[in-house]
C-alpha cells in the first residue's frame, strides 16, 4: 500500500530531483550573467543613449540643460541631404580600400618572407615589428610628424642625400592627396604587425607534404601559393579583412592629429573626422550622433557585401 | 562558525568604510578649498608672473582657498569646456577668446555678472570693443582681461647689416628692405619677414587695408566680402607680400612652429605678430630686438591690426561663483592690467592706454564679423584654407576668394 508518507517522500524527492536538475543545467547562465550585464550596461546603455541622440536636436543649449528636444528623423535627413557627407564617403571608401589592399598584399609578403628566410633575420623581422605595434598611435604620429617637419624633418634630408631631388624644405601637407598619402602610410605601418604575425601563424597552417608533392608535380610557385596556400588562409584573411575594413574606416587619430587641426577642411575629411568636426566642433551633439549611426550601417553593409562574396568564392571551389 | 565570524567582520569594515567617505565628502563640501581657473597659454609663456601676482593677491584675501592653475590651448579648449558643461568637474573661471564669447553667450553657458560690474577696476571705461564682446541681451557676462594688436618684431642688428637705416614707412618699402635683407643672409630658408602661410590675421590685415571685408550684414542675412574688387586687392597685396619676404611654409599655421621659435634660431630677421612675442625671442637676441607698427600701403598708415583680446568669465556650472568673481577682481585690478601692459599688452580700459607700439597699432584695427557662428568659420578653417590655396597657386585669388566667401555666407547664415 503506498502510504501517504511513501507518497510524500516521493513526491519531495521527484521535486529535488526536478529543481536539482533545472539549477544544474542554470549553473553556466548563471556563471556568465554578471558579465553579460556588464557589457550590457557598458556598450547597451550609451548605444541606446546614442540611437536616442540622433533623434535629438542637441547642441550647446541643450547641453547645459542637460535635456534634448525630440526632431524625429531631422538630423538623418539633414546629413543625407549635406553634399560634404557624399565626398566624405566617397574619399573614406577609396581611403579604405587603398589601406586594407595595401595591409593585406604588403602584410602577406611579409608572412611568405618570414617562413623563407633564416631564424635570426626571422627574430629580428619579428621583434621590429613588435616594436611598431606597441607604439601607442599619438607616440608615433608625433615622431612623424618631427620625421616630416618642413624646416628641419629628417625625411627630407634623407631623400635629398640620396638625390632623389631637391627635398629640402619640402612641405608634406601642401596638399590633400600628400596629406592622406602620409597617413596612410602611418595607418599601414602601424597595422603591418598584427597582420604580419597572424598570417605567419596561419602559413605554419600549410601542410608542408603538399606543398612538396605539388612541385614535385612541376607546379610553379605561384601555382602553389593560389591552390594550395591561398585557400588554407582564406578564414584568416576573411577575417584579417573584415576586421581591416571595419578598422581604417573609421580611423580617426591618425588624420585628425598628423594632418592636424589648422589644417583640416571639407577637401580633406574622412568619416571619423567628419563626425568630429559636425558633432564636437559645431557642439551638434543631436547630428554627430546621426553621423555615427550612419557610419555604423555603412560599415556593417561593407563588411557584409565581402564577407559574402568571399564565402561564395570559397564555396565555388 | 568562524566562517560567519569572518563574514560578520568583513560587512562591518564595509560599513565603516562607506561612513567614512560619506562624512568625508560632506565636509569636504562645507568649504571651498580651491577654485580652479582656466587660461590660455598666452599667459603662460608671456607673463606668468602677473597671474601669479593676482593669485597671491586672491589667497591673502581669502586663507584657506588655493587656485588650481590650468593652462589650455586655443585649439581644443573649447571641447573640453564642452565636456565640463556636460559632465561638471569645469573650471570657476575661463578665459575665452572675444570672437568665441558670443556662441556660448547665446546658449546660457555663463554666469550673470551684471550685479557685480562697479566691483571690477575701471569697469566704467573698459575699451569699448573689447567689452562689447562679453555682453549679450543687455547683461554682463564676460570681464574683458586683455586686447592685443599685431606689430612688427624685428632685429636691429640685421636691419643695420643690411643697411636699411629707416624703418620701412610702407609695405612696398618693407618689400625693398626684405631684398636686402636677403642679399646680406643668403641661407636657405631664411626669412626676413617670417609670416606663416595661413597666419589670417595678418593675411586679413592687408584686405582691410584696401577697404575690403570679411563679410557683411544686408538686411538681416550675411552677405561675404572677400570676392568685392577690394578684397581681391588686398589678397593679391597679401601673396606678393608673403612670396617676396617670408620663407615659411604656405600651408602651415602660426603656432607650427611659433614665429618667436623661428627668430630665436636665427632663421628670420623680423616678423609680425602680437607684441608679447618679444618674451620669448632667446637669450641671444634679447638685446637687438626691437619693435615698430606694420605700415599699410598708404604712406603714414598703420596696417589694420587684428584687435584679438580675451575675456574672463565664470561658467554656469561653476560652484564657487562669488569667490572666482573675486579672483577675476584681482586680475583685472589696475595693477594688474598695468602689468599686462608692460608686457606688450593692451590694457581693458581706455583711462589705461599709453603710447607703446602696440598701442599705437591698435589705432587702426580690425575685427570679425560679430556672428554666433563666426566660431565655425574659425573652426572650419574656411579662412586659413583659402589663404593655402592662394599661396600655392593651386587656385586663382578670385576663385579662391569666392569659393570662401560663399562658404562663410552659408555658415554665418544658420539658424
Amino acid at each position: 500500500m503506498a502510504s501517504a508518507a511513501e507518497t510524500t517522500l516521493f513526491r519531495s524527492r521527484r521535486r529535488r530531483r526536478f529543481w536539482g536538475h533545472t539549477l544544474r543545467a542554470a549553473i553556466p547562465y548563471s556563471l556568465i550573467l554578471p558579465v553579460l550585464v556588464v557589457i550590457g550596461v557598458i556598450l547597451g546603455y550609451p548605444l541606446y543613449w546614442l540611437v536616442r541622440l540622433s533623434t535629438e536636436r542637441y547642441g550647446l543649449f541643450e547641453l547645459i540643460r542637460h535635456a534634448g528636444v525630440s526632431v524625429g528623423f531631422d538630423n538623418f535627413s539633414s546629413v543625407l541631404r549635406d553634399p560634404v557627407f557624399w565626398h566624405t564617403l566617397l574619399r573614406t571608401v577609396v581611403f579604405t580600400a587603398v589601406n586594407v589592399s595595401l595591409t593585406m598584399g604588403v602584410g602577406m609578403l611579409l608572412a611568405l618572407l618570414l617562413v623563407r628566410v633564416s631564424t635570426a633575420v626571422r627574430v629580428l623581422l619579428s621583434s621590429g615589428l613588435v616594436l611598431v605595434w606597441s607604439m601607442p598611435v599619438v607616440v608615433a604620429v608625433q615622431v612623424w610628424l618631427w620625421m616630416t617637419n618642413f624646416q628641419n624633418g629628417v625625411a627630407n634630408y634623407v631623400l635629398t642625400q640620396l638625390h632623389l631631388g631637391d627635398f629640402i624644405r619640402h612641405d608634406w601637407y601642401a596638399t590633400t592627396f600628400s596629406q592622406l598619402s602620409l597617413v596612410t602610410l602611418l595607418i599601414v605601418w602601424g597595422a603591418l604587425p598584427f597582420v604580419v604575425i597572424t598570417l605567419y601563424a596561419g602559413l605554419a597552417q600549410v601542410p608542408r607534404d603538399l606543398v612538396e608533392a605539388a612541385e614535385v608535380d612541376g607546379a610553379r610557385p605561384w601555382r602553389v601559393f593560389l591552390d594550395i596556400t591561398l585557400p588554407i588562409l582564406r578564414p584568416i584573411l576573411l577575417i584579417l579583412t573584415s576586421l581591416s575594413i571595419i578598422w581604417d574606416f573609421g580611423v580617426f587619430t591618425q588624420p585628425y592629429l598628423l594632418i592636424g587641426q589648422s589644417k583640416i577642411t571639407t577637401g580633406n575629411y574622412l568619416m571619423s573626422v567628419y563626425l568630429f568636426e559636425e558633432g564636437y566642433f559645431k557642439s551638434d551633439f543631436g547630428r554627430g550622433a546621426a553621423i555615427s549611426i550612419l557610419m555604423l550601417l555603412i560599415v556593417a553593409v561593407l563588411s557584409v557585401v565581402y564577407v559574402r562574396k568571399m564565402v561564395r568564392i570559397g564555396e565555388a571551389q | 562558525m568562524k566562517r560567519r565570524s569572518i563574514v560578520a567582520l568583513c560587512l562591518v569594515a564595509v560599513a565603516a568604510a562607506a561612513v567614512a567617505a560619506a562624512t568625508s565628502g560632506a565636509t569636504k563640501k562645507a568649504t571651498a578649498s580651491s577654485i580652479t581657473v582656466w587660461l590660455q597659454i598666452d599667459a603662460q609663456s608671456g607673463w606668468p608672473d602677473v597671474v601669479a601676482a593676482a593669485s597671491q593677491k586672491f589667497q591673502s584675501d581669502h586663507p584657506g582657498t588655493t587656485v588650481n592653475l590650468q593652462y589650455q590651448n586655443w585649439g581644443d579648449h573649447l571641447q573640453k569646456f564642452d565636456a565640463t558643461l556636460a559632465g561638471g568637474g569645469g573650471a570657476d573661471v575661463i578665459e575665452m577668446g572675444n570672437t568665441e564669447m558670443t556662441k556660448y553667450m547665446a546658449a546660457g553657458a555663463f554666469d550673470d555678472l551684471s550685479s557685480a560690474k562697479s566691483s571690477f577696476d575701471n569697469s566704467a571705461s573698459w575699451l569699448k570693443g573689447l567689452a562689447a564682446s562679453g555682453v549679450f541681451g543687455g547683461k554682463l557676462y564676460g570681464v574683458p582681461y586683455y586686447a592685443g594688436s599685431r606689430v612688427v618684431t624685428y632685429r636691429s642688428d640685421l636691419f643695420k647689416k643690411a643697411g636699411i637705416s629707416k624703418l620701412p614707412a610702407t609695405t612696398a618699402q618693407y618689400v625693398a628692405d626684405a631684398k636686402k635683407l636677403l642679399a646680406k643672409n643668403p641661407k636657405k630658408g631664411f626669412s626676413p619677414v617670417y609670416i606663416a602661410g595661413t597666419d589670417w590675421y595678418v593675411g586679413m590685415g592687408f584686405v582691410f587695408d584696401y577697404g575690403g571685408g570679411i563679410a557683411t550684414q544686408v538686411s538681416g542675412k550675411w552677405k561675404g566680402l572677400l570676392d568685392s574688387p577690394k578684397s581681391i586687392a588686398g589678397l593679391t597685396a597679401y601673396k606678393n607680400f608673403f612670396l617676396a619676404t617670408s620663407r615659411a611654409s604656405k600651408s602651415t599655421d602660426e603656432t607650427h612652429p611659433n614665429p618667436y621659435d623661428v627668430y630665436a634660431q636665427g632663421e628670420a630677421a623680423s616678423m609680425v605678430g602680437p607684441s608679447w612675442f618679444s618674451c620669448c625671442v632667446g637669450a641671444k637676441y634679447k638685446g637687438t630686438t626691437a619693435q615698430f607698427v606694420m605700415p599699410g600701403h598708404v604712406k603714414g598708415q598703420a596696417i589694420p591690426g587684428f584687435l584679438g583680446g580675451s575675456d574672463l568669465a565664470v561658467p554656469v556650472t561653476s560652484s564657487n561663483k562669488a569667490l572666482a568673481a573675486d579672483w577675476i577682481k584681482d586680475f583685472t585690478s589696475t595693477s594688474s592690467e598695468k602689468a599686462l601692459q608692460a608686457k606688450g599688452n593692451i590694457p581693458n580700459a581706455t583711462s589705461l592706454l599709453g603710447s607703446s607700439v602696440n598701442e599705437r597699432a591698435a589705432a587702426r584695427s580690425w575685427f570679425v564679423p560679430t556672428a554666433k557662428h563666426w566660431v565655425d568659420v574659425e573652426n572650419g578653417n574656411i579662412l586659413r584654407n583659402m589663404l593655402a590655396q592662394i599661396l600655392s597657386g593651386k587656385l586663382s585669388i578670385k576663385q579662391a576668394a569666392s569659393s570662401a566667401s560663399d562658404n562663410i555666407a552659408s555658415v554665418l547664415n544658420q539658424p
